[in-house]
């Protein structure tokens, strides 16, 4: 089954329209009676986009929902989501997998702040730039996310995979200010650059391809590692050694200057 | 004129000796009286306990801390999520809500009074102001006074009357309702980095003991006839070995008035510790509760602990510090100026730690080991020992012995060894309950002279009413029953009106805000007295005149004055 969102036009396009029943197993049951939220008023799906259903599935891993259109103002698509597919031709806004256990998001365009926020399970990948904070917990909230495959084939920006305690976060690009800081388990791989990556970690590793700038002084220097595939030699670092962490941070390049 | 009428209403009402009979109660313009015309507005009880609207001698509910609480956990705000619907506002927050949420579920669970824990001085207004949307519950503010310099100072010299007149002062500046002496001499101790381990060490500076502290307020306190005792936080909260101290703050208080206590000693719980560290911790319930029991002149609140998140907070700011060298988490330290510090940090209560599960079982024996109810009232010292909406589950505990009995199995290896718990077959009974959440607080913080804590014609009409059949429930096997009931009343009457019906909030509200003045001869008024003036300009960070808290921030209040004799 394909379900077909196209966003329509909006009187006014900077109101944010909260969607987390845009899930794949919501639609099993037809669209009728499926509601958004824009701004404070609630309004049925069918109003803020254009439906189209193809096809039928008999549970929601059979389910793709395409989302068309400018959905940049879209919030919370694929909340707490176990199975199915959602792809998006063109940016999606804030907090696009909250809590995701399974199946997987796929982004064309690029991701507003807190792609995969909490992510349990599934599969993310943007192929454009996610913005701050993918991958981390919310605001207060001591694990971000625990668990799946987020990929961004862009840049990220500050405080990427905040709070890791499982799963796998790749940046192909660079990545802003403070990756990985609080990480306490997972894996973080960024391709590119970044600033003050790790700070306060306690476990998990952190691999870092391109220039670590700004490195903290906090982490035990112990040795190298090669990085494969391509031979890369990367130095190795614990820490944070200030929070008495056991985090293993590599890095190609790094210096403690900005 | 509005006219109310309960009907058939089956009525617990210790402090006028009732002890469960079938009555109608009349209501008219907000007080009970003796009938009403057949005009009235009537609420049929039938088959419904009917008991005095609750009242909680120490919650957290208003007023800096609580707010930076708020600020510091954000997620628990996540919790406790509820829409804007009729009248109610919408809410948010588990253990330290939205000053609505607060508001909402107290009332809920039929109370109509609270008292606010601890307020410092300096920081009334914003305690104020959080009352004042605080709306279903009439309030009131212990007032902190642990680390007063002036007062420390009259300490020192021995004038106890002096140290009366800037209470007095200072209570009528900041509308406070109380005396609160959170671990006496220890915040100033902080100031230094530093910390009182008990009754008889030295505070910086001043040269003066927490006794002297504790032993010299009890005095002024009883000069200037406060509605309520001194509300004392023992020193050395929380820390194994403690209940030594606990029982020594209770030998200092002599017994000075006949209506109430004369020292209110509070979430004692955390004052029962026996052991030399958090290895061999246990329970030292016995001895402490033993001592409540030969002394009528203390007064006690559980602060029981219950199991689960929440956050604590306290003016205790040097054992903040030490819980936060446990847990590792946020942690936030302030300092009041002259007057006192504070500390907050989140907790989680787990049933797999021996240490929380000794503390859970303190709280429950201080309840059944001290014989008279009068004596032991029903708090969590909310949040810090669990969110307030944990009381019907403490009802239930301390009514079933079976409850308990199921609870134990659950607790963490090695606990039942610390504890007394498991001996003990006391169960109490609807009257002890009603004792514990109401008459006993009314007793205690000296409020039923104007109309509170009880349903005799002349007293208020807070009612709350909740839907269970006394005479078809047995408590020590149905406490699922017990607990559902009391966690929502069928109708919460505040002031004549009724506020709630089966957990709906029915009005808006409006609440009045108690404090107490004790009028003291002029050369005694603080406000004319050139010394205090003095330091107060060197030292303070504000103007003396622009201290007090002006009437603005009280929409609606009652003053409890009374002559000081100095």
């Amino acid at each position: 089954m394909r379900v077909i969102l196209t966003a329509g036009p909006r009187k006014n396009p900077f109101i944010p329209v909260e969607a987390e029943t845009i899930v794949p197993a919501r639609f099993l049951q037809g669209v009728d009676g499926i509601t958004v939220a824009a701004g404070n008023r609630i309004l049925p799906l069918t109003d803020v986009f254009l439906v189209e259903v193809e096809g039928t599935a008999a549970d929601p891993s059979g389910v793709e929902v395409v989302l068309r259109g400018d959905n940049s103002r879209l919030k919370r698509i694929g909340e707490y989501m176990e199975a199915g597919k959602i792809r998006v031709e063109g940016n999606i806004g804030m907090h696009c997998g909250n809590f995701m256990k399974g199946g997987e998001i796929e982004i064309l365009g690029g991701a507003d702040g807190w792609l995969g926020r909490e992510m349990r399970g599934g599969r993310i990948l943007c192929h454009g730039n996610a913005s701050h904070y993918c991958g981390s917990g919310y605001r207060g909230e001591k694990h971000g996310m625990r668990g799946g495959y987020l990929e961004v084939r862009g840049n990220a920006g500050d405080f990427a995979a905040e709070y890791l305690a499982g799963g796998e976060v790749v940046i192909r690009g660079d990545c802003g200010d403070m990756p990985g800081v609080e990480m306490k388990g997972g894996t973080l791989t960024i391709h590119g650059s970044c600033t003050r990556p790790c700070g306060n970690m306690t476990g998990g590793t952190c691999t870092v391809l391109g220039s670590a700038r700004g490195m903290l002084p906090t982490f035990r220097r112990t040795g190298t590692v090669v990085h494969e595939p391509g031979g890369v030699i990367l130095t190795r670092f614990e820490g944070d050694v200030a929070n008495r962490g056991k985090g293993t941070l590599l890095a190609r390049e790094w210096q403690y200057t900005l | 004129m509005t006219e109310l009428l309960v009907k058939n209403a089956f009525v617990i009402d210790p402090l006028n000796g009732i002890r469960g009979e079938v009555m109608d109660i009349a209501v008219r313009d907000g007080w009970i009286v003796e009938s009403v015309g057949d005009g009235a507005e009537v609420i049929d009880a039938a088959g419904c306990l009917t008991l005095p609207g609750g009242i909680d001698s120490h919650t957290h509910i208003c007023g800096t801390k609580v707010n930076f609480g708020r600020y510091m956990m954000p997620e628990d705000m996540r919790a406790g999520r509820t829409q804007r619907r009729g009248v109610m506002h919408s809410t948010s927050g588990y253990s330290v809500p939205t000053t609505y949420g607060n508001s909402y579920r107290y009332c809920a669970m039929g109370y109509t009074s609270v008292l606010e824990g601890a307020m410092a001085p300096l920081e009334a207004r914003h305690t104020h102001e959080e009352f004042a949307a605080t709306p279903l519950q009439d309030t009131m503010a212990n007032t902190l006074f642990d680390g007063n310099w002036p007062v420390m100072e009259a300490v020192r010299d021995g004038d106890v009357k002096r140290a009366a007149a800037i209470v007095a002062w200072t209570l009528a500046a900041v509308k406070g309702f109380a005396i609160k002496l959170t671990n006496p001499g220890g915040s100033e101790c902080w100031g230094w980095g530093k910390n009182v381990h008990c009754i008889r060490e030295m505070v910086p500076y001043f040269g003066v003991s927490p006794a002297e502290i504790i032993q010299t307020l009890i005095r002024a306190n009883e000069m200037l006839r406060l509605p309520h005792s001194v509300h004392l936080h023992c020193n050395n909260l929380g820390v194994p070995g403690n209940y030594t101290c606990t029982i020594g703050s209770m030998d200092l208080a002599p017994d000075l008035n006949p209506d109430r206590q004369s020292l209110y000693l509070t979430h004692v719980q955390f004052h029962a510790y026996g052991g030399t560290s958090w290895k061999d911790i246990c329970s030292k319930a016995e001895p402490v509760a033993y001592t409540v029991n030969r002394k009528p002149q203390i007064t006690i609140d559980m602060g029981q602990m219950m199991f689960g998140k929440t956050t604590t907070m306290t003016a205790d700011g040097p054992m903040e510090f030490n819980l936060y060298r446990l847990h590792h988490n946020k942690w936030s330290n302030h300092d009041v100026e002259l007057e006192t510090t504070s500390g907050i940090i989140p907790v989680y209560y787990s049933r797999t730690s021996v240490v929380n599960c000794v503390m859970w079982a303190i709280g429950l024996e201080l309840a059944l080991l001290v014989k008279n109810p009068w004596q032991c009232l029903l708090a969590t010292d909310n949040p810090n020992g669990g969110p307030f909406i944990k009381y019907p589950e403490i009802i239930a505990l301390l009514m079933s012995r079976r409850y308990r009995e199921e609870e134990l199995k659950t607790l963490a290896p090695g606990t039942h060894s610390r504890i007394t718990l498991p001996s003990l077959d006391r169960e109490l009974d609807w009257h002890d309950i009603a004792v514990m959440t109401r008459a006993g607080q009314a007793r205690a913080l000296g409020i039923r002279s104007i109309g509170k804590g009880h349903l005799a014609p002349g007293a208020e009409a807070d009612i709350a009413i909740y839907p269970i059949r006394v005479d078809k429930t047995d408590p020590s096997r149905q406490y699922r029953e017990v607990i559902q009931a009391f966690q929502k009343t069928a109708w919460t009457v505040k002031r004549g009106r009724p506020v709630a019906r089966d957990g709906e909030i029915l009005v808006p509200g409006v609440n009045k805000t108690i404090w107490a003045r004790a009028k003291v001869r002029e050369e005694l008024d603080m406000g004319r007295d050139p010394e205090f003036a003095r330091n107060f300009d060197r030292y303070y960070t504000v103007r003396m005149s622009n201290y007090p808290v002006q009437d603005v921030y009280l929409q609606r209040s009652l003053c409890m004055e009374s002559e000081a004799q100095l």
